[in-house]
């Protein structure tokens, strides 16, 4: 059935084809081109503005995870454990702020801080950080990050076999359970998350370009996009590259096969919190998505208004928003159609080398956007035959090929580990071949899963900018670089009706889904 | 009322209006070895967790040594103040603590002075037949056997009033389920303990119990 002309061996090769020359081969060229100018090191790493560059690079990541696990560990903890009403909505309302492209977060925050220093008391306002600062990057960061630590606190409590609890509790307090043995079993999924969240916020471009915070992705593009300096950016980004990867490397071990994959433990009550935990455990998510989902959409919908005409900024950007459109469906298809394949290929692998991959397509996720961008360019700006894409539109889907295919391989392979390996045997062995096997036994079972996958890298690549402004043919725009350009020439009300529009984008289907899956679960 | 160690009257407990036990009543006297058998989903499992506290019945009363433990619809006493040790049937262990931490997270619990923790672990481990080097193993570390006789061990070492055994030898070789029931019975004549046994398996019903009780279908059929 592994034959080397089965339909089987073919998708999975061709698949691993696609991730090896779209994603992992403008990687390895950053890093190989780097080592191979080795005079551009000391020029660009050793002098006081890279020195500069690390410690606003580190204290962004820091802070970001720090303040992000903090809020999400708590919402992570509630969502497992806490009988609230709507948990199915309200968890889906507080993923929105990772949904919406990052800068949005930035730019309601900047719209935000404007309204407040209008009405809060002069001591209030002194307290409140300037957007357009280290603190207020690390604001708008913790806000995009935080449901990661929430998740991540989630599936991994869940994941902690009630059984545990309970012998515990036969002895215990349920205070002293939870410190002493639930903690430290869900301890390296919070963790794990932590450094997950550092790597991303480090890795994040669009909110430090827009708040003007200087790190190393902004000035890898400015070195790239601005001084049209190759060798510089190159180099600039290995620091980065290999802070990234060592991390998230950590975290994709510490993680291991918490990953994405929740596991029912066998039948038994884990902690409750008691009736007066339940009410502050209600004011805090409500605090929560008042503060980082109502707030900065009602800011961006407040300074949306303030535009002379709504319609005519949209109309005016409709190339932008087709091209993302188009663009962030075929990308979305074609990365789930692979992703399939590859979580196929994962899921069925021996243990060892089912982790190793694991930490690669972590380490892929991780790596910034600028990064991936010029190594695309490094890649794919070459003569013909090789070069026929690069100035076309299929340079923005191979873009969000290259940042989102590890993430949806690794949520895929999570979904068809859940399929018993013995369904497939009983098909196999019942004449059935490995498509029809796929087709009618595999994905039937987990479509729901592999939906949600399509629909997030969606919603990513929809909001994608890093890349796609680095690769995106000349003259052509999709809705991100639109609106991340206008931030720097535009009038504020035309830069927050496209702002808007993209929420509404994004957010519209998601209440849906949330009204849906409220009234599906009630309590 | 007060002559029963612990006594169970008209206990009923159902999931979704399903399985569990009906207007089940019981009486164990202290030292008394009773053993439940029955078939899968008779309700002997749901009998030790109303016991225990981790399930609130929903009518009836239990009683522990004359105090009322739990009503209808709740638990009057947490489990972890009805002195009881718990071999769950999957064992339970906490995989991050080694077996000597397993131990001494019970007598931290109950607040055993620290001085007396390292005795009282050694006697347990000493009573169950495991070895000093396995002390500082983790579960995963450990055999089946042996991590039997360590759930038996951390049941043992907070010297339970009652102790609770859901069908602790079922996921082993025959053999050694022949070696570790013999054990159980000889800790038990030497510990004089009060004990509730659940199983299938007629043989450790004759070996263990001073009486048997049978369950089906969540009501009693014989022997309570």
């Amino acid at each position: 059935m592994w034959g080397f002309q089965s339909s089987r061996m073919v998708a999975i090769g061709s698949a691993a084809t696609v991730f090896v020359v779209v994603s992992l081969l403008p990687v390895v060229y950053m890093f190989a081109l780097a080592l191979a100018s080795p005079g551009a090191w000391a020029a660009t790493i050793l002098d006081d503005r890279q020195r500069g560059l690390l410690v606003n690079t580190t204290a962004l990541g820091v802070g970001s995870a720090a303040f992000a696990t903090a809020i999400g560990a708590p919402l992570g903890f509630i969502f497992a454990r806490v009988p609230l009403r709507f948990t199915a909505g309200l968890r889906l309302t507080l993923l929105a702020p990772f949904l919406l492209p990052p800068y949005l977060i930035a730019l309601a925050w900047i719209y935000l801080e404007g309204m407040l220093r209008k009405v809060l008391p002069a001591a209030a306002v002194a307290a409140l950080p300037d957007p357009y600062t280290l603190g207020g990057a690390i604001v708008a960061l913790t806000v995009v990050f935080y449901p990661l630590a929430m998740i991540a606190t989630e599936v991994g409590l869940r994941r902690v076999e009630a059984r545990l609890e309970e012998a515990a509790l036969l002895v215990a307090r349920p205070g002293r359970v939870l410190w002493r043995i639930t903690w430290p079993l869900v301890a390296p999924s919070v963790l794990s998350a932590a450094l997950v969240i550092f790597v991303l916020a480090i890795s994040e471009f669009s909110v430090p370009g827009l708040l003007r915070v200087r790190v190393f992705t902004t000035e890898i593009f400015t070195a790239f996009a601005a001084l049209y300096d190759f060798g510089r950016a190159t180099v600039l980004a290995v620091p980065l590259l290999i802070v990234s990867i060592a991390v998230a490397a950590t975290a994709a071990f510490l993680a291991r096969d918490r990953v994405l994959v929740t596991r029912r433990g066998l039948y038994g009550s884990p902690i409750v919190p008691s009736e007066a935990w339940t009410v502050m455990a209600a004011a805090f998510a409500g605090a929560a998505v008042v503060l980082t989902v109502v707030l900065p959409v009602a800011a961006i919908t407040r300074e949306a208004f303030r535009a002379d005409s709504m319609a005519a900024v949209i109309e005016g950007s409709r190339a932008a928003v087709g091209n993302s459109l188009v663009a962030a469906t075929i990308g979305a298809t074609a990365i789930t159609a692979t992703a399939i394949c590859l979580g196929y290929a994962r899921a069925r692998t021996l243990a060892a080398g089912a982790a190793a991959v694991d930490v690669l397509w972590i380490v892929l996720f991780t790596v910034p956007s600028t990064v991936v961008g010029i190594g695309l360019i490094g890649v794919w700006n070459r003569p013909a035959p090789w070069g026929w894409f690069y100035g076309t539109d299929a340079m923005l889907v191979i873009g969000y090929m290259a940042r989102f295919l590890p993430v949806a391989a690794l949520a895929s392979a999570a979904a068809i580990r859940s399929v018993p390996t013995s369904h497939e045997e009983a098909a196999a062995v019942s004449g059935s071949r490995w498509l029809r096997t796929m087709a009618h036994i595999v994905v039937p079972p987990i479509r729901l899963g592999l939906l949600a996958v399509w629909a997030i890298v969606l919603i990513l690549s929809f909001g994608e900018v890093g890349t796609s402004i680095l690769v995106a043919p000349a003259g052509e725009s999709t809705l991100p670089i639109r609106v991340y350009t206008m931030t720097a020439n535009a009038a504020p009300g035309q830069v927050a009706t496209l702002a808007l529009f993209q929420s509404l984008v994004i957010l519209g289907p998601l209440v849906v889904i949330a009204i849906v899956l409220s009234k599906r679960n009630g309590h | 009322m007060t002559a029963s160690f612990l006594r169970l009257t008209g206990v009923t407990k159902s999931y979704d209006g399903r399985g569990g036990i009906v207007g089940f009543s019981l009486d164990v006297a202290a030292g008394e070895s009773v053993v439940i058998v029955g078939p899968s989903g008779s309700g002997k499992t749901t009998l030790l967790r109303l016991v225990a506290g981790l399930e609130r019945p929903d009518a009836g009363e239990i009683w522990l040594e004359g105090r009322t433990v739990a009503g209808p619809k709740r638990n009057l006493v947490a489990p972890h103040d009805r002195g009881l040790g718990f071999v769950f049937q999957d064992l339970a262990l906490w995989p991050h603590l080694s077996v000597c931490r397993n131990l001494e997270f019970v007598l931290g619990s109950a607040a055993v002075p620290h001085v007396r923790r390292t005795e009282r672990i050694e006697e347990a481990l000493r009573l169950c037949r495991i070895g000093a080097h396995l002390a500082d193993r983790y579960p995963h570390q450990l055999s089946g056997g042996e991590q039997q006789r360590v759930a038996l061990a951390r049941a043992l070492v907070g010297a339970p009033r009652l102790l609770l055994l859901d069908e602790p030898l079922s996921s082993l070789d025959p053999e050694l389920r022949v070696s570790l029931r013999g054990e159980l019975a000889s800790l038990r004549r030497q510990l004089h303990l009060t004990m509730i046994y659940v199983t299938h398996d007629a043989d450790d019903a004759a070996i263990l119990a001073d009486r048997t009780v049978t369950l089906r279908s969540g009501r009693v059929q014989s022997g309570a």
